[in-house]
């Protein structure tokens, strides 16, 4: 997926909408390169059950790097329909492609009021660059 | 008139020793404290009876392979890493803002914390390194103790570990944990501590205000004495009842 077409939570999860062969919209998630970064040496991950219910700004996983356990939260409200259970096995992943084979999970948008606080490109952008200082 | 950066805010809360239940709790209550209101805090604390904490993802069945420590209470930290025996040793937890700057650097604001407790040690006459080589261990074959345990960071007294610490993040605040092992305990043998290694019978007292004052210029803080506020009491108190004193929590993995 192209970073440019990517919607950012404030929390360097990314998100990409689309439609299932149902009609349904999916929201595929992630956490940013940035965020791999900062997180440094990955050493595990804790993903949550299919069929779980999240709503925007909950946490729904957390990783573990060498010194630090941080949440993952979701960016938008719905069932989760799917994980990326490879990561508990190839965890590189979320480092070597974090917008591709290392997305997380999809989850089923029960309410799409949350996409508009989410941010685009240009604006996660300039919050990495103010972070990063 | 002084053009000096202002700086920040620092509550410096030395706590008397309590149970490792209420240890834990108070801790989550500050980190959330810091994610919601931006309260920047350094506390310092002990341990009322020698206690075992688990990192946050390791499995509650292996404390069994560790036999001086099975009589001791069990507790589950928010931070990651290896277990640690908490009985001859100083307790620190630093909460600190997602407006800090070294809120995005974990690996940053690890080392500066504990160059800031290395000063204090060599004060003291207490030969303290700083690990910046550490040999790769296989995933999974990590040793059960977190002072068994090698990261860039942690603090060396010749091969020995004395120091060492993890992190918590939490809506962009960061909780920093950390141990400084006064002296070996019974209920943890194979780990010398300062006193055993160095000849220096350091105490809270000697550590708690020199830690902090060195931390002040490295940090940017103004310490200012403090103890709990009370909506941060009352967090504890429902933490402590809901999780950390609930074996289904401590038990959990």
């Amino acid at each position: 997926m192209k970073q440019e077409e990517l919607l950012y939570a404030k929390t360097h999860e990314w998100v990409h909408v689309d439609r299932d062969a149902a009609g349904e919209k999916i929201a595929t998630v992630g956490i940013s390169h940035f965020a791999v970064e900062a997180l440094t040496d990955l050493v595990y991950i804790e993903l949550p059950e299919v069929g779980r219910q999240v709503k925007a700004g909950e946490s729904f996983g957390e990783v573990e790097s060498v010194k630090a356990v941080s949440d993952l939260y979701s960016p938008v409200s719905g069932e989760i329909v799917d994980i990326n259970g490879s990561l508990t096995m190839k965890l590189d992943q979320l480092h070597d492609d974090p917008y591709g084979a290392g997305w997380i999970v999809k989850i089923k948008l029960s309410d799409e009021s949350a996409l508009k606080n989410l941010l685009d490109y240009k604006a996660y952008q300039a919050q990495c660059a103010e972070e990063g200082h | 008139m002084s053009n000096a950066p202002a700086r920040l805010p620092c509550r410096l809360i030395a706590d008397a020793p309590a149970e490792g239940a209420w240890n834990m709790a108070v801790d989550e209550a500050l980190l959330e404290s810091a994610a919601a209101s931006g309260r920047c805090s350094l506390r310092f604390y002990q341990w009322r009876q020698p206690t075992l904490s688990l990192g946050y993802f390791q499995s509650h069945a292996v404390r069994a392979s560790h036999h001086a420590s099975r009589a001791c209470p069990l507790v589950r930290r928010q931070t990651g890493g290896g277990a640690i025996l908490h009985d001859r040793e100083l307790t620190y937890s630093l909460f600190i803002p997602q407006s800090h700057p070294l809120a995005v650097d974990s690996t940053r604001l690890y080392v500066v914390v504990h160059e800031a407790i290395q000063a204090v040690l060599q004060a003291h006459r207490v030969s303290a390194t700083i690990c910046a080589n550490p040999h790769k261990v296989a995933k999974g074959e990590e040793p059960f103790l977190c002072f068994q345990r090698r990261a860039i960071g942690d603090m060396l007294s010749g091969t020995a570990k004395i120091c060492g610490s993890a992190q918590r993040r939490r809506h962009g605040a960061v909780l920093q944990h950390g141990s400084l092992l006064f002296a070996q305990s019974g209920c943890a043998p194979e780990l010398p501590g300062i006193l055993e290694l160095c000849g220096q019978p350091l105490t809270p007292a000697a550590v708690i205000t020199a830690v902090a004052h060195e931390l002040a210029g490295r940090l940017g803080f103004d310490f200012q004495p403090g103890e709990l506020e009370t909506d941060e009491f009352e967090a504890a108190t429902g933490l402590l009842s809901r999780k950390y004193a609930n074996p289904t929590w401590t038990e959990r993995r």
